[in-house]
């Protein structure tokens, strides 16, 4: 039985662990954006590709780039950048600013108490 | 990076100044929050059924004075970090589910609100060896009026309590569904995640009807 087996890390992508920077170090000390707490599992979406990046992007901000190309949750970065949560929704916010990626908020849209959502999720899992 | 500029907060999508758009590529989101004791199979269920193999990842909490004692040690802002795994599920062109497992430990219970706001519902996985783990979560679903399902996780294709047992040890009222699962059997995870939207769907239909 594999109940209590540990998820793994991606530890080939993981810059914080391999240059053992602390992890707010990446935000320079900041503990949460401008823009407020992005939910988990808000998918961003990068609005440039990595080459667009300047020469003087951050690794972590080319690898969000680069992950991005197709939708990734907030949850998905942080777990791929090897870093806290709350680091990745300070930098996610810093690329938004600077126009190189967008991020869905549904909370307030309250999509999970959606009929017509809730009805293509049903559908959805039933295909599986 | 123009950190002191602040773009209003006007839509759904936080683009370029703020921007809302319909036509953003952006797939829409749910959650899924899997709850239950210590290694009760959480990540099991979760990696059955997801296509990714299961990330981990850490939410850094600073929790304030709640006002409720959990373990004596409440009573002062304290900062703590949660792991959490998830797995992700495309379905379709455009949306994404996500199955979020909770920490396995009930005294961090208070810092599920992160996991728990904007879910379609939970799943308690329960092992009928240790019912008592698995109070917590059931309150806190009850408490919150979140959608659940009880799953009793059959270990090794043998359970000891008949899920009628396991409803009246639990005393769940009569429209959460409580159900047997085989954490590594893909179909029963479908079927759980099914009965689970199933009553989301019916709850919010209801509501949507008033």
């Amino acid at each position: 039985m594999t109940a209590a087996g540990e998820p793994r890390r991606d530890v080939s992508t993981d810059p914080v662990r391999r240059t053992l920077v602390r992890p707010y170090m990446l935000t320079r000390g900041r503990t949460s954006s401008s823009l407020g707490v992005f939910e988990l599992h808000a998918p961003v979406l990068a609005l440039i590709s990595p080459d667009q990046l300047g020469r003087n992007a951050t690794p972590e901000d080319r690898r969000i780039v680069e992950l991005c190309q197709t939708p990734t949750s907030v949850a998905e970065l942080s777990a791929r950048l090897g870093a806290p949560v709350g680091v990745a929704r300070v930098l996610v916010g810093d690329l938004v600013v600077a126009r190189m990626v967008h991020v869905r908020q549904s909370e307030h849209q309250a999509e999970h108490r959606d009929v017509r959502l809730l009805e293509r999720l049903l559908e959805g899992i039933r295909a599986l | 990076m123009p950190s002191d500029f602040v773009p209003p907060m006007t839509g759904t999508v936080l683009g370029p100044n703020g921007a809302t758009s319909a036509a953003t590529g952006l797939p829409v989101s749910m959650k899924i929050v899997v709850a239950g004791g210590y290694a009760v199979g959480k990540t099991t269920f979760v990696g059955t059924i997801s296509e990714i193999e299961p990330l981990m990842t850490e939410a850094d909490i600073t929790v304030e004075s709640l006002g409720i004692d959990y373990a004596g040690e409440s009573s002062s802002k304290t900062g703590t970090t949660v792991a959490m795994d998830f797995g992700r599920l495309t379905l379709g062109a455009d949306m994404v589910l996500y199955l979020f497992g909770t920490p396995g430990q009930d005294r961090f219970l208070f810092l599920w609100d992160e996991l728990v706001r904007g879910a379609v519902g939970g799943i308690v996985l329960v092992d009928t060896r240790r019912i008592e783990d698995c109070f917590a979560a059931v309150d806190y679903f009850e408490h919150l009026g979140i959608p659940f399902v009880v799953a009793v996780n059959l270990f090794n294709g043998v359970y000891r309590h008949h899920p009628r047992e396991v409803r009246e040890a639990l005393s769940v009222p009569a429209n959460v569904p409580v159900v047997l699962c085989d954490a590594r059997n893909r179909l029963h995870v479908k079927e759980t995640l099914v009965l689970l939207v199933e009553g989301a769907l019916r709850r919010a239909q209801m509501a949507s009807a008033i």
